[in-house]
């Protein structure tokens, strides 16, 4: 150190210590100690699929997109799909929501799965010695997802499908402009990778009996809905009055259908929707008439705000009641106007007609969507209760998707089928299913985790249940108030040209601001909050790795790790 | 340049001028013009430095210390409740030798409550081991700052210039505002030679033995000592670049004088008058204006009151139980002078009331016709 000019007596102006405090282990000063313990984030407990969804965002914003990837995959094969077509309660649960706008995760989902490659990403099959048979009947969601977790667990999959293609209602229902094909197919062939074999054009119940299938150690049935419920009125069956559920398999057929002039379309829910949005983009003008109001309507909201955006009239509180040929070769249906009183056994406000009213309108053609029934006359009596098949008495037969779901949504068949996979693998163990789901769950509102499943198929221990982490718990002082990013849309006169997709997707910019509004509610996402806070400096970080450890030597115990966490990951606890 | 403008903004243009990197303060009345009014060069890039806003005071004078140890100029403002809490952080920046420089704004210290003028804030602070100045309008606050990085630099100490409230801050008055050049020309960039080396990382602040506490204060001591002399230079060299110099002290009117006022801080500028007026009617009534105040100028004043029969000392600052905190010190200083001057203690414009003209002459005419001397101080209590 250089002197000092105006006194050159002495060498230093202050006292600097080049060694170190190392030998003073102040830790043992400290009476608690911190901890990092993750929670279950309100968006993943919302997730019928349970998807680790901070874990992935966290990923994303990383650039690790192979690896946000494969955090989804661990709990949903369908990622692409459900990106498009799912009905995000996760985005409703958002506690971002309590402090600006949710985080779009929905879109977060679909740019993951748009972003990365086809194959399936490491996904580890554990070794499983006592590997058994399982046949799944239905190739939709709910059987993929069944067939993808079983083949994950170690046991033979055959997959019974009765049409020419897999997929369910993702390939024969949603249409192209939701849903691409080729992003279904992509998913389909992931899964396959898998060793699963899949028997297309194969009807259970008249190709091949359910008896033929008791050659199999356990049957997992998923039928899907695929009957249209019949409006029960005059002059249903005449030519011009269709189908929903056929309508959009024609479609999805690539066949070409002419409508006329004007359609008038029967329903409220997403294939409705679907109908009259397709209906739009083969030429017609098209009006939905729905018994209740818009509040009542089943569909996914967003989907009702694109059809009215296109240009679908929604007309609410009228009931067709006649269907007759005008002269013309037009169609008068005559409606009931209806009101709402009082509710329904499902507590759904009840439609009642306001009697002496009616009116008609007139259209080219007529299409019903007003729900679809499983199929279920080929499947043994002693198994079916009330209409709906239920995992059943026959200790090796169950059940998932459409035939016991409800809501019946993409996502609730997905989440279906992993828990079948985790009964069925429990059931060949020999093991208590019930009593297992409460060591997985994800949260309190049916999710479970696949991931923690594994877990304790491979190390024999279950990772401990997180608990759900409240808005109070989040120290939003560390964020900065932002809007979310709306997906960027095809402009109506383009979108109707055709059956491309409407919504454009994020690009990646959008893509990585979008990740970083996530809170991380619960999760280590290496904001370093605390080891900068740390005054002892005693916090080591290392993201690569992913661990994160405290020398406990020289941690006193302040706590000002935990204070500092935004996210509640660090909690003191007391040290003996 | 000249411009019109209140002492606080004057303070501001000093630290801009002075290029320093950085800024870390807390607002308090009367001293937030300041802190706004970096903050708004700093917004519009006027400003090249950074205002860091803390939490606290502490926390501000902590962080000035901090980064005045990796080499760059540093500042704070505040005033009254906010230098208080900074007090054990004070100790630091000196024990330190971090060259931090300050502007207070004297303001009154609660309880009870008050904002006005009283300089027991900064006063209170005299043993921390910070070089005081005292300035009588918003000229001297700008030029003070300037000086005091130049002398605080040289010494490694840190340099507080004290400013009252509302008197100085607020009243607006044409103000020089120097050249960027001329400042440039006369402070050079800073070199401290123990800033942080990160070749060679160390801990400052350690557990030291006796002998090495002693010895460091002594150090210090005598590094505090010679800023009489630097602070001298200092304002001749400030002189001859910009055309103004105040002194550490300022003796009006001394030459013949049988009594003298002796003031720091705005109350000198109305004593001017006063004793301009006393002067007209024929009393032989001089004038000492403190400027620096730590370290006290205690051979300085010893030459300029040689003979004096009296003087007055007006303090707008109370020491409860001790009296007049200037007078004290000034009281100390003369001790040994041989024949030395009845000292009076005054306390005059305590918690902002006005010390006017009249009540300076009063104090002047009534030293004149005591003889005796007095231990206890006077207080004004005009209202």
């Amino acid at each position: 150190m250089k002197k000092i000019n105006h006194d050159s007596s002495y060498e230093f102006v202050i006292p600097i210590s080049y060694g170190s405090t190392e030998v003073l282990e102040t830790g043992k000063w400290g009476f608690q100690k911190p901890q990092t313990s993750f929670m279950t984030a309100p968006c993943q407990e919302a997730c019928p699929a349970g998807i680790n969804i901070p874990q992935f965002l966290y990923l994303t914003q990383e650039g690790m997109h192979d690896e946000a990837l494969f955090t989804i995959l661990r709990e949903n094969p369908l990622p692409g799909v459900c990106g498009r077509v799912c009905f995000h309660p996760c985005e409703s649960s958002c506690l971002r929501a309590s402090y600006d706008e949710s985080v779009s995760i929905h879109a977060m989902e679909r740019f993951v799965s748009d972003a990365t490659s086809n194959q399936v990403q490491d996904i580890q099959l554990i070794s499983n010695r006592d590997s058994k048979k399982v046949a799944v009947v239905g190739a939709g969601p709910a059987g993929l997802s069944c067939a993808y977790f079983l083949s994950l667990l170690g046991h033979q999959v055959i997959i019974f499908e009765a049409k020419k293609e897999p997929g369910g209602v993702m390939r024969w229902g949603i249409p192209e402009y939701r849903l691409p094909k080729a992003v279904l197919k992509k998913e389909i062939q992931r899964i396959l990778t898998l060793p699963i074999e899949m028997r297309t054009g194969v009807k259970v119940g008249k190709d091949i009996s359910l008896d033929e299938l008791n050659q199999f150690d356990a049957i997992f049935l998923s039928p899907g809905a695929g009957v249209n419920v019949p409006l029960s009125i005059k002059g249903e069956n005449l030519e011009r009055v269709w189908r929903g559920g056929e309508f959009l398999e024609r479609i999805n057929s690539k066949e070409k259908i002419t409508l006329g002039k004007e359609t008038i379309v029967i329903g409220g829910g997403n294939t409705a929707m679907d109908v009259a949005r397709s209906a739009l983009r083969l030429g017609s003008r098209v009006t939905v008439a729905y018994r209740r109001t818009r509040k009542e309507m089943p569909a996914i909201q967003d989907e009702i705000a694109e059809a009215e955006e296109e240009g679908v009239r929604i007309e609410f509180l009228m009931h067709p009641v006649k269907v007759s040929l005008l002269k013309n070769k037009r169609l008068a249906v005559k409606f009931q106007c209806m009101k709402l009183s009082g509710l329904d056994q499902s507590g759904r406000p009840k439609a009642i007609p306001v009697k002496g009213k009616f009116f008609t309108l007139e259209a080219n053609h007529l299409i019903t969507a007003v729900g679809e029934q499983v199929d279920s006359s080929w499947i043994p009596q002693g198994l079916i209760k009330s209409s709906l098949v239920e995992v059943n008495p026959s200790p090796k037969i169950f059940a998932g998707g459409d035939a016991v779901d409800q809501p019946r949504t993409i996502v609730t068949a997905i989440a279906a089928g992993k828990r079948a996979a985790i009964s069925i693998d429990s059931h060949l163990r020999g093991e208590d299913s019930q009593e297992m789901y409460s060591k997985i769950r994800v949260g309190n509102k049916g999710a479970v985790s696949m991931e923690a499943y594994l877990a304790s198929r491979n190390e024999g221990k279950w990772p401990e249940v997180r608990e759900v982490i409240s808005y109070q718990q989040i120290n939003t002082l560390y964020f900065e108030p932002s809007r979310r990013v709306r997906m960027r849309k095809r402009s109506r006169k383009q979108a109707l040209k055709g059956f491309s997709e409407v919504n454009v997707g994020f690009n990646s910019r959008e893509a990585r601001f979008s990740a970083s509004r996530c809170f991380s509610c619960g999760t280590c996402n290496y904001c370093y909050n605390c080891y900068f806070f740390c005054p002892e400096g005693a916090v080591s970080l290392d993201p690569a790795c992913r661990t994160r450890t405290v020398d406990f030597d020289h941690c006193k115990g302040c706590g000002t790790c935990a204070k500092a966490c935004p996210r509640n990951v660090v909690k003191m606890e007391a040290w003996s | 340049m000249k411009d019109f403008m209140t002492g606080n903004h004057a303070v501001a243009h000093a630290v801009k001028l002075c290029r320093t990197p950085l800024i870390a303060a807390y607002p308090i009345t009367p001293q937030t013009a300041i802190y706004e009014k970096l903050s708004e060069w700093e917004a519009s890039g006027v400003l090249k430095g950074i205002m860091m806003r803390t939490e606290s005071e502490h926390s501000a004078m902590a962080s000035c210390i901090a980064a005045s140890l990796t080499g760059v100029r540093t500042f704070t403002a505040t005033s009254s409740q906010g230098i208080a809490l900074m007090h054990e952080m004070l100790h630091f920046a000196a024990g330190c030798r971090a060259p931090v420089v300050m502007a207070n704004v004297n303001r009154s210290l609660a309880a009870p409550w008050g904002f006005w003028a009283d300089q027991l804030d900064s006063l209170s602070q005299r043993d921390t081991g910070w070089i005081q100045f005292y300035c009588e309008n918003g000229q001297e606050a700008l030029d003070d700052v300037i000086q005091a990085y130049k002398i605080a630099e040289q010494v490694y100490l840190p340099a507080m210039i004290a400013l009252e409230a509302f008197f100085v801050s607020h009243f607006m008055e044409p103000v020089d505002i120097p050249e960027q050049e001329q400042v440039d020309r006369f402070l050079p960039p800073l070199d401290l030679p123990h800033k942080f080396d990160i070749d060679k990382p160390g801990f400052l602040v350690p557990v030291v033995s006796s002998e090495l506490y002693r010895k460091y204060k002594h150090m210090a001591q005598v590094s505090m000592d010679s800023v009489k002399e630097i602070a001298v230079r200092v304002d001749q060299e400030f002189k001859k670049e910009f055309g103004r110099g105040y002194g550490i002290i300022e003796p009006i009117m001394l030459e013949d004088a049988e009594v003298v006022i002796v003031t720091a801080g705005s109350i000198t500028s109305t004593a001017r008058l006063a004793i301009k007026d006393l002067r007209k009617r024929g009393n032989k009534i001089g004038l000492l204006k403190l400027r620096l105040f730590r370290p006290f100028p205690v051979e300085a004043v010893q030459v300029v009151l040689r003979g004096k029969k009296k003087i007055a000392v007006i303090d707008r600052n109370i020491s409860l139980g001790g009296g007049g905190i200037f007078c004290q010190e000034l009281r100390a200083a003369l001790i040994h002078s041989s024949d030395h001057p009845l000292t009076y203690s005054y306390i005059a414009g305590v918690g902002g009331t006005d010390v006017t003209p009249e009540v300076i002459q009063k104090i002047a005419l009534e030293v004149m016709n005591r003889f005796e001397p007095f231990d206890q101080p006077i207080w004004i209590m005009e209202e």
